[in-house]
């Protein structure tokens, strides 16, 4: 009996040891500095660096969003093709999470971060501690707030906005009867495609309703049900992200209705239902180019070659006529 | 049907249970199981069931070597074991408990309600009882639940019926309706397995008894050939005695005063007990007693009356309020009420007292134990150390700890609710002898029981209730059963 | 044979599975990427715990009365976008944050007040308030999220979150002191004792003396008040009040409890096996992101590790029996 409970006392005397040495490391780490930062200063000469010598980590918003699972592809495939080694992290769509996957990404020592951000405001504490840690840092579709980064690929959501409006004016003409699907409220996205939209709509179209469907698929069926009982007579809807026009144009469809489509992105799903003629068109980014603009932006960055601050990837409408080639284009399919 | 069993052994892990039992029963008898907490009752009759595998022994049933694979088996065969806490669903009607498993089908495979209801009605009906069939199992008092749980014993044409102390909860009239319903079916030649600790139901209902000690079957008997006392002692293995040790009371100032209490089930109760007093209060289950010191203790509220402790007028409106007055309450449902069973000794006995063991702010862990260590060899709870689970204990050591809380807290009005429900012949005694060198340290105790003898033994003076009044006050000297009964069956 | 029974019961396996898992698990991940137990990722994983462990604290309160609190993640967002607003305004983040807090443990009291006196569940009680308190943030936030400004120069402010107090993050520092103090709550206080005892039996802990409802109110405050501290230390980590933010949290500080041996029919836990448990989860993620395992698979690996723990747990139960 007395042995027993001898080991259990020991057993408690090893983990409070353990956690003593836990704390122990930590303290000699941090080098006894207090404030703000683990460390500091940095250098603007980079030294060369072949991309197969690179090790890049990426940290993507969701993977529950085809066009994001799209844009991993192309990233993961086109570093790889170059030779170098790519990390993946998701972040779940939780802003606590991908600071955490950034750190663990620093940890890693790689060469380089290629960040899809959750949000733009959040993100900026980890792209200081990556540039405390003087890795190089490449924002993919949003950028970030503050912090340095070495460029921001995006598409040019506010010129993607402003085409989608000019192009429901062509097609329906002035002061049409239309309904604008909104993203998650305070996205980047869904700011700049609204702004963009609204700059044009909100003169020339009559827009009867802005709701939110969060860019999700079966909360925008919800909605546009909704709408199209609100407003029957309705011409025209635009959705800020695809998989908002797919849920709509299941919604139209079973409502039996003609109504013009319009979505942001250009995934499969909307390519595929483009063709089937059941959402009109949508603004198609060119995931592949922006993808590989950002891997590309990196070995730029370790060949010591200018890299621009911003690189705003075109967009364009994609509707039946051309919907083939833009497939082939960024798909390959 | 004939049942032997004989030499039956039981081990769990190296704790022997059973060492050896023989037991009999045949139809057309009532054969009574007699022994303490743990003396093995249940475990043989598990293992007749098929609950329980035997290790050793032989059950042979009609001369045949028999063993039940499960429960369902040995209802099959006409065995039916009517457990303490009947296992029905509160929810369901009775005509759905009683077909539960068993529903009779129409031909779409539908449930056929009217047939079933037919057949249910039909069973009470020849039990004697006009139970609703419609209405929820929860809603029937335990008698009735204990009706319909004999009714689905006949509705498998069960030839030997197996009781779990069956009239622990039943009310005096249900208990007889009960042993009607037995003596009727046992000429019917249905043989029953009694199992009781109220020796008075020996001479009542029985033929036989066996009696258990320590996994042993010590002896049987034709009841009418043997007297209590060598009942009690093959139970405890020794002459115990007299059970109670009798009572020589100093009565000292009014403690607690009570004047024209009301509430739920209860209307213008008035009493008052003595420093070193015991005083009783008798009568029926649902006379209102617990309902009365609950609301005083206050657990449930109380409509109106006045309360004085110590001479002055007091409101106690909870428990924590009651305690800083100095009284405790030792509940009935020591279970739910009393003991927070997977905890230790110590925090249970502790927990009453426990901000008195404050030293800025922290808990003074070396004199808590010490106070819980004292209390454990003051009340003689039977345990290695104060820091086993109360749940590991037997119901007498558990009582004991329950007093120790209060006793602990220091307690000087304590209120009991059944006492020694639930508890050995032996620590019984020890929990009278507790009572007594309580109120020599001029605790005051009122003693809310339903043991009549115990009352009678135990009280300087017994109150007793009837639906809710009280009937009258008797000093509990000299005083007989009958006088008490009288009374709490409303008459004068 | 009753002796052996007893010293069984002295000696609690089950109160050092979650660090023996956390071992194996250190060990394991150690073997694949050596990275993991340097200094610097260590701490990197320390402040990773640390939002989950400190919500986690008051959870073990909770849960130890076999309540829940649901609410943790919307309240965290609540007061996290009250403080930045405020701050953004004008007030010293110092004020800006104890009037989260407050506000937190107002909340708090709010869910034990709907649970003893408007005889709620847990479950739906906080259910309902998870749901009030997220909309209540959308609305304040208009579904912005609340950055720049003041939030960007107050030293305080950005301290919390990120600073270093001697070579250590100051939030390990705070989360280490919010142990010590709960630590001390729950297993040297009569109110932990109280605690215990409502968890294990209410009626008999009523009846005893123990002011329940009181207590209950006391408890869900204190569970508040942490998901307000955890919420202002995410907000500094981020630099930016998200609207969404704390999604879930409640699920993984329940997982860090139950990990840590706590049972969710009340009355059985430790606060060091849900500081264990916090650290075993945080290890998780950290493990499997240096490990480079796909996040879809994380969430499978997280799952199996719950079920195992509370399996072995309730197995242990058993054979006590």
């Amino acid at each position: 009996m007395m042995n027993i409970k001898n080991f259990s006392k020991r057993l408690m005397k090893i983990a409070t040891a353990a956690s003593v040495l836990l704390l122990a490391g930590g303290i000699l780490a941090g080098c006894g500095s207090t404030g703000l930062s683990n460390s500091s200063g940095s250098s603007s000469k980079v030294e060369k660096k072949a991309p197969k010598d690179l090790k890049i980590g990426v940290s993507i918003s969701t993977l529950t969003n085809p066009a994001f699972v799209n844009l991993k592809n192309v990233i993961s495939d086109y570093a790889k093709k170059h030779g170098s080694k790519v990390i993946i992290d998701d972040a779940n769509n939780d802003t606590s999470k991908q600071n955490n996957d950034v750190e663990d990404l620093i940890t890693q020592k790689v060469d380089a971060l290629i960040i899809n951000p959750c949000d733009s405001s959040a993100i900026s504490t980890v792209v200081k501690k990556a540039n405390d840690a003087k890795i190089p840092v490449i924002c993919v579709d949003r950028s970030a707030d503050s912090g340095k980064v070495v460029s921001t690929v995006a598409s040019d959501n506010i010129a993607g906005g402003k085409k989608a409006a000019n192009w429901l004016i062509e097609k329906l003409g002035e002061n049409a009867k239309i309904a604008e699907i909104q993203g998650i409220p305070g996205a980047s996205a869904t700011r700049e495609r609204g702004k963009g939209f609204d700059s044009i709509g909100d003169k020339k179209l009559n827009i009867v309703t802005k709701q939110t469907a969060q860019f999700d698929r079966a909360k925008a069926l919800t909605v546009t049900e909704n709408i199209l009982q609100a407003h029957s007579d309705i011409k025209g809807i635009f959705a800020q992200n695809d998989e908002e026009a797919v849920g709509a144009a299941r919604a139209v469809k079973a409502a039996n209705k003609k109504i013009t489509i319009i979505g942001f992105d250009g995934t499969l799903a909307s390519l595929n239902l483009i063709q089937k003629g059941q959402i009109t068109a949508t603004v198609g980014q060119q995931w592949n180019k922006i993808g590989q603009e950002s891997v590309q932006k990196v070995y730029d960055h370790y060949q010591n070659k200018k890299v621009p601050k911003n690189d705003k990837v075109a967009v364009k409408i994609i509707t039946k006529n051309n919907v083939a080639s833009f497939k082939k284009q960024v798909y390959n399919k | 049907m004939q049942i032997e069993m004989k030499g039956i052994e039981k081990s769990f892990g190296t704790n022997k249970v059973l060492r050896g039992v023989d037991f009999d029963v045949h139809s057309g008898e009532v054969h009574a199981l007699m022994g303490e907490n743990g003396a093995g009752k249940s475990t043989l009759m598990n293992i007749l069931t098929g609950l329980l595998k035997k290790d050793a022994g032989t059950i042979k049933v009609d001369n045949h070597d028999t063993t039940y694979a499960s429960a369902l088996d040995a209802e099959h065969h006409g065995i039916s074991f009517i457990h303490q806490e009947m296992n029905n669903f509160a929810e369901m009607s009775v005509v759905d408990n009683m077909f539960l498993n068993k529903e009779i089908k129409t031909k779409l495979g539908l449930v056929d309600q009217k047939k079933m209801r037919k057949e249910a009605r039909q069973y009470l009906v020849n039990l004697g009882s006009d139970i609703d069939v419609d209405s929820k199992m929860g809603d029937l008092t335990v008698g009735q639940q204990q009706m319909v749980e004999i009714a689905k014993s006949l509705m498998i044409n069960a030839k030997i019926i197996i009781m779990d102390e069956p009239t622990a909860a039943l009310t005096e009239n249900e208990t007889a309706i009960l042993f009607k319903t037995i003596r009727e079916l046992r000429s019917n030649s249905v043989g029953f397995i009694y199992i009781s600790h109220r020796m008075e139901e020996l001479w009542q209902i029985c033929d036989r008894v066996t009696v258990m000690r320590d996994g042993l079957s010590v002896n049987t008997y034709q009841t009418k050939d043997v007297a209590e006392n060598q009942i009690v002692h093959d139970m405890v293995g020794r002459d115990i005695g007299d059970y109670y040790p009798g009572r020589h009371p100093h009565l000292g100032e009014v403690a607690l005063k009570a004047e024209h209490l009301s509430g739920k089930k209860f209307h213008d109760i008035s009493f008052e007990v003595h420093e070193g007093e015991i005083l009783g209060f008798s009568g029926l289950m649902g006379a209102g007693r617990t309902e009365t010191m609950r609301a005083l203790f206050g657990i449930d509220k109380l409509s109106s009356g006045k309360i004085y402790v110590a001479g002055k007028e007091t409101k106690l409106t909870s428990p924590s309020v009651s305690i800083k007055k100095g009284i405790g309450f030792l509940t009935e449902d020591r279970k739910n009420e009393g003991l927070i069973t997977e905890q230790s000794l110590e925090d249970n006995i502790a927990l009453p007292s426990i901000d008195t063991f404050r030293k800025h702010g922290i808990i003074d862990k070396k004199a808590e134990d010490k106070f819980a260590d004292m209390l454990i060899k003051r009340l003689t709870v039977k345990a290695n150390n104060a820091q086993v689970t109360a749940g590991s204990l037997s119901g007498g050591n558990q009582q004991k700890v329950v007093l120790a809380k209060w006793v602990g807290s220091g307690s000087k009005i304590l209120i009991l609710d059944e006492p020694t429900r639930g508890v050995d012949v032996g620590a019984k005694k020890e929990i009278y002898e507790l009572m007594n060198q309580l109120t020599d340290r001029h605790v005051a105790i009122i003693m809310i029981s339903s043991d009549l003898p115990e009352v009678l033994s135990m009280s300087d003076r017994i109150e007793v209730l009837y639906e809710g009044k009280q009937m009258g006050v008797i000093n509990a000297q000299g005083a007989t059963q009958e006088q008490v009964m009288k009374l709490a069956t409303g008459g004068k | 044979m009753d002796k052996a029974k007893t010293t069984k019961k002295k000696f609690d396996f089950t109160k050092y599975m979650a660090l023996v898992a956390l071992i194996i698990l250190v060990i394991i991940i150690t073997v694949l990427n050596p990275q993991f137990i340097a200094p610097n990722n260590l701490l990197n994983l320390l402040r990773q715990a640390s939002v989950n462990a400190l919500i986690a604290f008051g959870m073990t309160f909770v849960i130890l009365t076999s309540g829940i609190d649901l609410s943790v993640g919307s309240i965290l967002a609540f007061t996290g976008a009250i403080s930045a607003s405020l701050i953004l305004g004008g007030t010293p983040a110092w004020l800006a944050a104890l009037i989260g807090l407050a506000i937190g443990a107002l909340l708090g009291a709010l869910n034990g007040v709907f649970i003893t006196w408007g005889k709620v569940t847990p479950f739906i009680a906080t259910l309902a308030t998870m749901t009030i308190w997220r909309g209540a943030t959308y609305v304040f936030t208009g579904g912005n999220p609340i950055t720049g400004g003041k939030m960007n120069t107050s030293f305080f402010f950005q301290f919390v979150g990120q600073g270093y107090l001697f070579g250590i993050p100051f939030p390990v520092i705070i989360t280490l002191i919010a142990f010590i103090i709960c630590y001390v709550l729950l297993h040297k206080t009569a109110f932990g004792r109280k605690t215990f005892a409502l968890g294990g039996n209410e009626k008999a802990a009523f009846v005893a003396g123990v002011k329940t409802k009181k207590l209950l109110i006391i408890i869900y405050t204190i569970s508040g008040l942490f998901a307000a501290l955890a919420g202002f230390i995410l907000t500094s980590r981020l630099g930016s009040a998200q609207p969404d933010a704390g999604m879930s949290y409640e699920m993984d500080a329940i997982a860090s409890t139950v990990i840590g041996g706590a049972s969710l029919m009340g009355g059985k836990g430790r606060m060091a096996g849900t500081l264990v448990g916090a650290l075993l989860i945080a290890s998780l993620s950290n493990g499997m992101n240096l490990l480079g395992i796909n996040s879809f698979y994380q969430q499978i690996v997280k799952g199996v590790v719950i079920l195992i723990a509370v399996m072995i747990d309730s197995q242990t139960q058993k054979n006590r029996e």
